[in-house]
């Protein structure tokens, strides 16, 4: 028997899926998404919480008492978004101590993810070409090819946003950024002199490359949810497969 | 080479991991009093994953393993004692840099290779291609396995699987 300030059953459930979802779309692995369900259910008054969490969905058992509820909610597109899952495990955390209730709960993670706080687009895309630039110097990249890595990504990554926020297919994206960052990388350092443009190309994609994706494939793989990783395995293999068309074409294109 | 040369070797590739890792971290919203830690462990990945190479003259995924493990292992006690409240954030930037992207894409690129060049090259190619996504696959379980050691054997306090 719930007292009548307590929450109902579903409130926690969709609250628990809300979380869930945010986690999961922000890059986290299985585990992390797991505990805190757990954590925000029973720091609620569950006693009981079940947790099957999948690539495109999650769903939550949950019992109090004599109550018992199932819900299930459908998971988006993932990606990385490291200060979404930052806000939720806050407030996770803060459930879990008693510090707040289930309304400010509530009334935080959608206040936190309304006004979440982003980079402007021209600092990402400076940081993403940084990045591909650095990763070509790791790959044996020659100074002047730097310049046109560094371009091609930031283009790139630029590239990326604008098609994403216009809800063009996404590995329609991967293949068109991957060609796009590949050819100014590689014609740029062709024009500059540069000697190694194969590395030029490739380091100007690695912006595509599921970094996280793959990290996360092989820990939840160790804990124990295969469903999951082999589902994260074959996008990753997807996502290479069409970053690797777009880089073979400007290849061919440049001449490399 | 010699001790100078591989000194500044590793300067090199230790800067440059941290760059790279400081460029995703923003890439991946980080935080942004996160970003010099990002650097901070992208630097102390490759600086252990060159060492390992150079130096003790390990393999690529065994030298990798060994970076990611010391950089999850750094991140955990960072977040257990409280310095960072999600901890793993830093582990996962760090071993950025080590994700052999480039390794992957070339393995694919020589599966294209097999289609313009026809049955004669074919067997050459396929080696090649299995030599290079073995590795690619062999180095992404290191990481991934070094990455979940720290949290497997030291769960965090209060939470469950």
């Amino acid at each position: 028997m719930r007292s009548s300030d307590s929450p109902s059953l579903e409130g926690i459930a969709q609250l628990c899926l809300q979380a869930g979802h945010i986690l999961l779309e922000s890059g986290a692995n299985a585990r992390t998404v797991s505990t805190s369900i757990d954590s925000l259910a029973r720091g609620l008054g569950c006693s009981s919480v079940e947790i099957y969490c999948q690539h495109s969905a999650i769903i939550v058992m949950l019992q109090r008492g004599a109550e018992a509820f199932t819900h299930m909610g459908k998971v988006g597109e993932h990606g990385v978004n490291l200060r979404g899952g930052e806000v939720v495990l806050k407030v996770v955390d803060k459930i879990a101590h008693g510090t707040i209730r289930y309304d400010e709960a509530q009334a935080e993670i959608k206040a936190a993810t309304d006004a979440l706080h982003k980079y402007p687009l021209w600092l990402v895309c400076l940081a993403t070409g940084l990045a591909c630039g650095a990763f070509g110097r790791l790959l044996g990249l020659d100074w002047q090819s730097f310049i046109p890595v560094c371009l091609g990504a930031a283009a790139g990554q630029w590239l990326r946003v604008t098609m994403l926020r216009r809800s063009v297919n996404f590995y329609l994206v991967v293949t068109t950024v991957s060609f796009t960052a590949a050819l100014i990388a590689g014609g740029g350092g062709r024009l500059l002199g540069g000697s190694n443009l194969e590395i030029a190309t490739i380091a100007a994609t690695l912006l595509l490359i599921p970094g996280p994706a793959m990290l996360n494939c092989q820990i939840d793989a160790l804990d124990g949810k295969p469903n999951l990783a082999v589902a994260r395995a074959f996008r990753v293999i997807q996502i290479i497969l069409f970053l690797t068309l777009g880089l073979v074409a400007a290849q061919r294109l440049i001449g490399t | 080479m010699t001790m100078d040369a591989i000194f500044s070797h590793i300067l090199h590739q230790a800067f440059f991991g941290g760059i790279a890792a400081a460029g995703f971290g923003i890439l991946f919203n980080c935080p942004r009093r996160m970003i010099i830690l990002c650097f901070a462990a992208g630097a102390l990945a490759l600086t252990m994953r060159t060492v390992c190479t150079d130096v003790v003259d390990l393999s690529l995924p065994e030298a990798s393993f060994l970076a990611a493990l010391v950089v999850a292992i750094v991140d955990r006690a960072w977040w257990q004692h409280g310095h960072a409240f999600q901890g793993s954030v830093l582990a996962v930037v760090g071993c950025i840099p080590l994700v052999p992207g480039s390794l992957a894409a070339r393995g694919v690129e020589e599966l294209f290779a097999i289609t313009r060049e026809g049955t004669s090259k074919g067997l050459a190619s396929a080696s090649t291609i299995l030599e290079i996504l073995a590795l690619t696959a062999i180095t992404l379980a290191s990481i991934g396995t070094a990455l979940a050691i720290p949290m497997l054997i030291s769960p965090p306090r209060g939470k469950k699987s």
